[in-house]
């Protein structure tokens, strides 16, 4: 009797085991196969195009690179939570925070500035100091420039308006370089979808 | 079954406590956001009982268990959400550089990359890592054992092992060269300067896991405005596959292979607590010799022969096990000489 449960005990603890090992193995190829065989994620194009937008007082490209810890407490700062992180897989740049503007943009609260432990964010109190980029409007695609309308929402939202950006005629906006301070609430605020008529350029190699 | 000893209960709190830390700071800042666009109440109502809208939940009542705000979200004035703001202010980053109430804490390994990759001083880093260097100095490795996140969260996968042997898969015991993580931290110290990058944060377990917390909860909350709501693994990275790896690699050759042969943060730790002033000793006239100690390390040292070494992250895991209390942390800034003398 007590050796005939004992076989019965046995086989089921070997076919128990054997279905645990095939669910382990099944998992590990599952998530292999889910990790590597999806579609790549999409690279957001505008921000290729223009270079990368980093928070405000950013120091230049290679010092800042040096310089970042890659601690994400700028986002956790930041009050429109505009900043994002590259992937690890982005090579030199990853895990460096960035601003897609036409998604979300900066509303220069310098926030992130402040609590940068180590100084890769400069600490800035005045949002004229900042230079983040220039907007730059693109004539073709700007309905105040082709004729099609009076828009003004870049102007709107513009938080150094009639200094960094000026309306014209039937709203028709003009960027002032040394003005402008590139947070990106223009290219937000722009009505032309998918491919804004107003972008901010930075100047920051994408690599 | 024993309960646990006191030892073991406040080491895991702690690390409790720091693992919640590191969760709660990105949904404190979320929630900061919508507290100050004036949106908090309509975000908790359309979020509803979501992982999302449960967290901003859990949030709201302790911010306003530590302000005393009492207010229901609608008729708060503005004293009321200036004192909630600042609370949820108050927690910034996760232990690579952390800030709470304004104290800056940095990882010396994180400001050492800086430094290097700079090729300055970074004296900003300075005030941040002032506290850890002291506490390493005076304590040893204990960040590894009582604070660093992933160690917590291997810690708990390591009890898969478990699973293994009932599997009746035998757990590997591969044994690397404890100097590997010293070639390792100096190797990605020396990078990281001729690069002009700090490259040991990319593999270095507790950053890893700040970072991907923070990038898996906002892109949740992200998605949650878009209305997707629910748990989402949209914003991990391939740093969730490598700490995966290592926690595997741990279940199937050893307990905390990673943190006593590899982690480039634990052989700066170790290198800073080399001549630490608390240490676990053995009153060799108690010690009867039964090797509980030996099994109990999780850094693989053999406290029943003195030979904690550098790597002792004081734990305390074998004081606990010791059945007759012949280990105690004791003052000292040099190891006992190694007697292996056996008690009678």
């Amino acid at each position: 009797m007590t050796g005939e449960r004992s076989d019965r005990r046995r086989l089921l603890l070997r076919g128990g085991r054997g279905a645990l090992r095939l669910a382990l193995a099944g998992a590990i190829v599952g998530a292999a196969r889910g990790r590597w065989g999806g579609p790549p994620a999409p690279r957001p194009r505008e921000a290729a195009a223009t270079g990368i937008l980093r928070p405000p007082g950013a120091l230049a490209e290679p010092e800042f690179l040096a310089a970042c810890l890659r601690c994400t407490s700028c986002a956790d700062a930041c009050e429109t939570d505009c900043i994002r992180f590259f992937a690890p897989h982005e090579g030199r740049v990853a895990g460096t925070p960035y601003i897609l503007a036409a998604e979300r943009a900066c509303n220069l609260c310098l926030r992130c500035t402040q609590v940068c432990p180590s100084g890769a964010l400069a600490p800035l109190e005045d949002i004229a100091a900042v230079r983040m980029g220039t907007a730059v409007v693109d004539e073709r695609l700007c309905v105040s420039h082709d004729g099609t309308g009076a828009c003004g929402a870049c102007h709107t939202i513009c938080p150094l308006k009639n200094r960094a950006l000026t309306q014209g005629l039937r709203n028709k906006p003009t960027v002032h370089a040394e003005e402008c301070v590139g947070c990106g609430m223009c290219e937000e605020a722009c009505i032309v979808d998918d491919r804004r008529a107003i972008r901010v350029v930075t100047g920051r190699v994408w690599t | 079954m024993r309960p646990p000893h006191a030892l073991t209960l406040s080491r895991r709190t702690v690390q409790v406590l720091v693992l919640l830390l590191t969760v709660l700071t990105p949904v404190l800042a979320r929630h900061a956001n919508y507290l100050s666009a004036q949106h908090l109440d309509k975000a908790i109502e359309q979020l509803g009982s979501s992982p999302q809208g449960l967290s901003l939940r859990a949030t709201d009542a302790l911010l306003r268990a530590v302000t005393g705000v009492e207010r229901p979200a609608a008729e708060l004035r503005t004293a009321d959400r200036d004192a909630l703001l600042a609370a949820a202010r108050g927690a910034r980053g996760s232990v690579w550089s952390f800030e709470l109430f304004g104290i800056t804490i940095t990882d010396p390994l994180a400001a050492l990359e800086s430094a290097a990759a700079s090729r300055t001083g970074r004296w900003v880093l300075l005030s941040g890592v002032l506290l850890p260097l002291l506490l390493t100095a005076m304590l040893g490795r204990v960040f590894c054992a009582w604070i660093c996140p992933a160690g917590f969260l291997l810690d708990l996968t390591g009890r898969l092992r478990g699973l293994l042997r009932f599997l009746e898969l035998k757990p590997g015991r591969v044994r690397l060269w404890s100097g590997d993580k010293f070639l390792l931290l100096a190797l990605g110290v020396a990078a990281s300067l001729v690069a002009g990058l700090p490259l040991l944060g990319y593999v270095y377990p507790p950053a890893l896991v700040g970072r991907e917390v923070h990038n898996g909860l906002t892109a949740m909350f992200d998605r949650a405005e878009d209305g997707m709501l629910g748990f989402s693994a949209a914003g991990l990275t391939i740093a969730s596959w490598f700490l995966l790896a290592v926690a595997l690699a741990e279940i199937a050759f050893g307990r905390r292979l990673w943190c006593r042969a590899l982690c480039p943060g634990g052989a700066l730790y170790s290198l800073l607590g080399r001549y630490r002033l608390l240490r676990i000793r053995r009153t060799p006239a108690r010690c009867d010799d039964c090797g509980d100690c030996v099994a109990a390390c999780e850094m693989g040292l053999s406290p029943m022969t003195d030979r904690f070494g550098m790597e002792c992250d004081g734990c305390g895991a074998c004081i606990t096990s010791c059945p007759t209390d012949a280990l105690a942390y004791r003052l000292g800034a040099r190891e006992a000489r190694r007697t292996g003398e056996v008690g009678s």
